[in-house]
């Protein structure tokens, strides 16, 4: 039990503390890809901070759910952060739920933060909340198949034992299932996160953005626990990815030196998928909203030929 | 020393497997395409996957003649006529984006029902008690068949036909190394100089098409001119 305890709250840490250092890793990259010097990499922190010490403006029209939907939104995130796996192979909080908690988690969130996008009745929140609506209605089913194919090779939707399975079998994603499962979680990681073929996270230009419209009314503490929140949810997504299909160096517990390693490892693939990432956003346009469906067909379909193939190769 | 061969076996079916899984993503990534150029190009990285499978088949079948048919792949599909082609778009001043029949997401999605249909096909000559290599590439090749003619259906410009119907061909190919590891060198042989033939051929077509009815349209050619 106080073992558990421990663990919860040394995982706690990690995201709270890890989940900003990625956003600034990302864009500094991002910059320094395009020739840009970009801000420093612990600037989202010194914006955090910035943010909590500013007063805060309420809309008159905002009802409850304004007040409310930064700490839903916040405490969902980290209770879907402590159920997934992130240095040790047995997640803190995994006897709450498996992936399905985690999943629903963030999509109870995500639907607070729709609603508060409309509860302000500016029109921008209302429109970033129905492009938002209509991202993740077709993300989700993609997502869904693709981890069915993981749980299927698990044998349990536990996030545990899915990653106790991929330990056990060495060079298991390369399996065409795994791959295909992998692509799709992929495409609905960028669709999730709102990165570039799918939103810009940079903008504030009313024709493209999507989740930066739904916050727009947000300012000050509110503000900051919002935008932590969508880093922890972009950790999360990114932690539940790499964990899911490469477990390298996944520990057995949080305690000795053990967990050191651990964290080395989290952190040299976070860093690389972050790298893709940057490659993928720097590489491609901004699609315009009408195509995005067509990308997430494609994670669609990739999810089904995941999941067939589990049952065929 | 005896467990050597059939471990090995068993890596070359691993690699054959995945490389036909890629073979399949971009097949399918060809139906999500909207651009001329991308669609060659991603052609072009089919192919050199397929000529991969065939050197991997060739190393652990120890078949050298495969091999030659990988080489000929590699310079005919992945050079000669992505190079070809792409002379050809730049030459016509083409519209560059693709207009499919059926809307982008539904065809990937129908892309994604046909490769169903192809393992199911596929499973019927699957036989479990024969250890080979690639047997899995066999429903891929279907797969490829099928998503093939689905996009020469789907496509309304003439060019874009042909880059389809040339993924069918890779379907094809695949179909014949992974079953018969390889069909005799001449058969092979001729079949890549008919590839290279109905690329230009088609090319020149294309190309008359385009300059009689100032469209790639092939609907247009139902009707008559006086």
């Amino acid at each position: 039990m106080m073992d558990r305890l421990i663990e919860s709250v040394a995982q706690l840490i990690l995201l709270l503390a890890l989940a900003p250092l990625v956003t600034g890793v990302i864009r500094t990259l991002k910059a320094r890809l395009q020739t840009r010097r970009g801000p420093a990499i612990l600037q989202p922190y010194r914006d955090l901070r910035k943010l909590f010490g500013k007063g805060m403006v309420i809309p008159e029209t905002a009802s409850w759910i304004f007040a409310a939907t930064p700490w839903v939104l916040f405490f969902s995130t980290i209770l879907a952060g402590l159920m997934i796996p992130m240095v040790a192979a047995e997640a803190p909080l995994g006897l709450f739920g498996g992936v399905l908690a985690v999943i629903y988690l963030l999509g109870l969130g995500r639907f607070f933060l729709a609603l508060a996008g409309l509860d302000t009745g500016s029109s921008f929140g209302g429109l970033g909340s129905s492009r938002e609506m209509t991202i993740s209605a077709l993300a989700e089913p993609a997502m869904m198949l693709a981890i069915f194919t993981v749980a299927i090779g698990a044998g349990s939707t536990g996030l545990t034992e899915i990653a106790g399975a991929a330990i056990g079998q060495n060079w298991r994603f390369l399996a065409p299932a795994q791959m295909f499962a992998f692509a799709a979680l992929a495409l609905v990681l960028i669709a999730e996160t709102g990165r570039i073929p799918v939103d810009n996270p940079a903008t504030h230009l009313e024709l493209t953005m999507i989740h930066e419209a739904m916050i727009l009314e947000y300012s000050g503490p509110y503000l900051a626990l919002v935008e932590w929140a969508a880093s922890i949810k972009q950790l999360v997504l990114m932690t539940l990815l790499i964990n899911c299909f490469w477990p390298f160096g996944l520990q057995p517990n949080w305690f000795g030196f053990g967990a050191l390693e651990g964290i080395g490892w989290l952190l040299a693939k976070l860093l690389l998928l972050s790298c893709a990432i940057v490659l993928l956003e720097t590489a491609n346009a901004k699609m315009r909203l009408f195509r995005v469906p067509e990308l997430l067909a494609v994670a669609f379909t990739l999810g089904t030929l995941a999941l067939v193939s589990t049952f065929l190769f | 020393m005896t467990m050597k061969p059939l471990l090995d076996l068993q890596l070359g079916d691993r690699i054959v497997t995945l490389m036909a899984a890629l073979v399949l993503v971009l097949q399918i990534a060809m139906v999500a395409q909207r651009w001329i150029v991308t669609h060659i190009r991603i052609f072009a990285a089919q192919s050199c996957f397929l000529a991969m499978i065939a050197a991997t088949i060739a190393w652990f079948n120890h078949a050298p003649h495969i091999y030659i048919a990988a080489a000929l792949t590699l310079v005919v599909k992945v050079i000669l006529v992505p190079i070809l082609f792409e002379r050809l778009v730049e030459r016509m001043d083409i519209q560059k984006e693709i207009e499919p029949i059926v809307n982008v997401p539904l065809s990937v999605v129908i892309s994604g029902g046909l490769t169903l249909v192809g393992y199911v096909v596929a499973e019927s000559f699957y036989r479990p008690d024969e250890p080979g290599l690639g047997h899995n590439a066999l429903a891929v090749a279907i797969s490829l068949f099928l998503i093939g003619f689905f996009t020469m259906i789907n496509r309304r410009k003439a060019l874009t036909q042909v880059l389809a119907l040339l993924s069918l061909e890779n379907g094809l190919f695949l179909a014949a190394i992974s079953l018969t590891y390889g069909m005799p060198l001449i058969v092979e042989l001729g079949v890549f100089f008919d590839v290279l033939v109905a690329a230009m051929v088609l090319g020149i077509l294309v190309y008359r098409i385009r300059e009689t009815f100032e469209s790639m349209d092939v609907s247009r050619l139902r009707r008559l001119r006086g």
